[in-house]
């Protein structure tokens, strides 16, 4: 843009436009205008490129329905749960093989597990079911330890 | 995600069948071991072999000396009876007669001069021992440790 007149830059223009300047520096530049047609000019092209950039930020606010608004942010929310909810399934991704050899592991641990726990019965290392001797004095003791089952019969 | 439900739903069946298929393909011998110590209360001395089931012993009995007088191992099939014999014209004779529960069950019979003088029905742990004590020998007793796994 033109400005032969040095008296105001463009900045200072542009912020009188804008209402921006000091109140006695605006009042000074509002005087300047009476008798400068050059500023004038300046400041005319400024509104309208001003007005310009308001209308199109309005009519940009005005093309936006809230109702459509709404649902594609319900939409992008919907799509994130998804995604959310698939990240924790597909905890490896999308790898199968990967998958199938962790399914596989945790039911060989349970399995095991499971087996484990009844070849390994808690108590003591043998249950007494009967004892039969003509001897009068018999005593089935378990030691505190390892739970070993002692059966101790006196001859005598 | 079908396909997904159907591999697993393929691995659950393997492994169900893996696990109740079990009896059909059970272990069906047992590996019977004999040991037959010596605990008095002589100089103290614990045979090496015998360490940790001496631990055991020495929480309940006050004897310091424990030898293996010997040691016998036995392959047995479950109903087959095994004999060992003892000092002092005894015999130990074990025997599994099956599994109750995940345990194996034996009889026990303990003959001096060709009569039953001692008899016992255990079930007993695999891969774990009972002791049987009692019987006088050479100033202190004699102890049956017998220990069953299945094979």
């Amino acid at each position: 843009m033109k400005k032969p007149c040095s008296k105001y830059s463009s900045e200072d223009i542009n912020r009188f436009v804008d209402n921006e300047l000091p109140r006695d520096r605006y009042h000074e530049l509002a005087r300047h205008l009476h008798h400068c047609s050059d500023c004038s000019l300046l400041i005319e092209q400024y509104e309208s490129i001003s007005i310009v950039f308001s209308d199109h930020a309005d009519q940009q606010k005005l093309k936006i329905d809230p109702a459509r608004l709404k649902q594609r942010f319900d939409r992008i929310l919907q799509n994130s749960q998804k995604k959310s909810l698939k990240n924790a399934f597909g905890f490896f991704g999308r790898n199968i093989y990967l998958k199938l050899a962790s399914i596989t592991a945790i039911l060989m641990i349970s399995l095991f597990t499971f087996q484990g726990g009844l070849f390994d019965p808690a108590g003591p290392s043998a249950i007494v079911k009967s004892v039969d001797t003509e001897f009068a004095s018999v005593m089935i003791i378990e030691t505190q330890k390892e739970k070993h089952t002692i059966i101790w019969f006196s001859e005598t | 995600m079908v396909r997904f439900i159907k591999i697993i739903l393929i691995l659950t069946g393997i492994s169900c069948f893996c696990l109740f298929s079990q009896p059909a393909f059970a272990k069906n011998r047992v590996l019977t071991d004999v040991k037959v110590i010596h605990a008095s209360t002589g100089p103290k001395y614990v045979d090496p072999s015998l360490k940790k089931i001496v631990s055991e012993l020495k929480s309940v009995f006050k004897y310091t000396s424990y030898r293996l007088l010997k040691d016998q191992k036995l392959n047995q099939h479950f109903n087959q009876k095994g004999r060992v014999s003892l000092p002092g014209k005894r015999t130990l004779i074990v025997m599994p007669s099956g599994m109750e529960g995940k345990r194996i069950r034996y009889q026990i019979n303990i003959q001096k001069n060709n009569r039953s003088i001692f008899q016992t029905r255990v079930l007993l742990k695999n891969n774990s021992s009972i002791t049987i004590g009692g019987p006088q020998f050479n100033d202190g007793v004699l102890l049956f440790n017998i220990s069953g796994s299945l094979q």
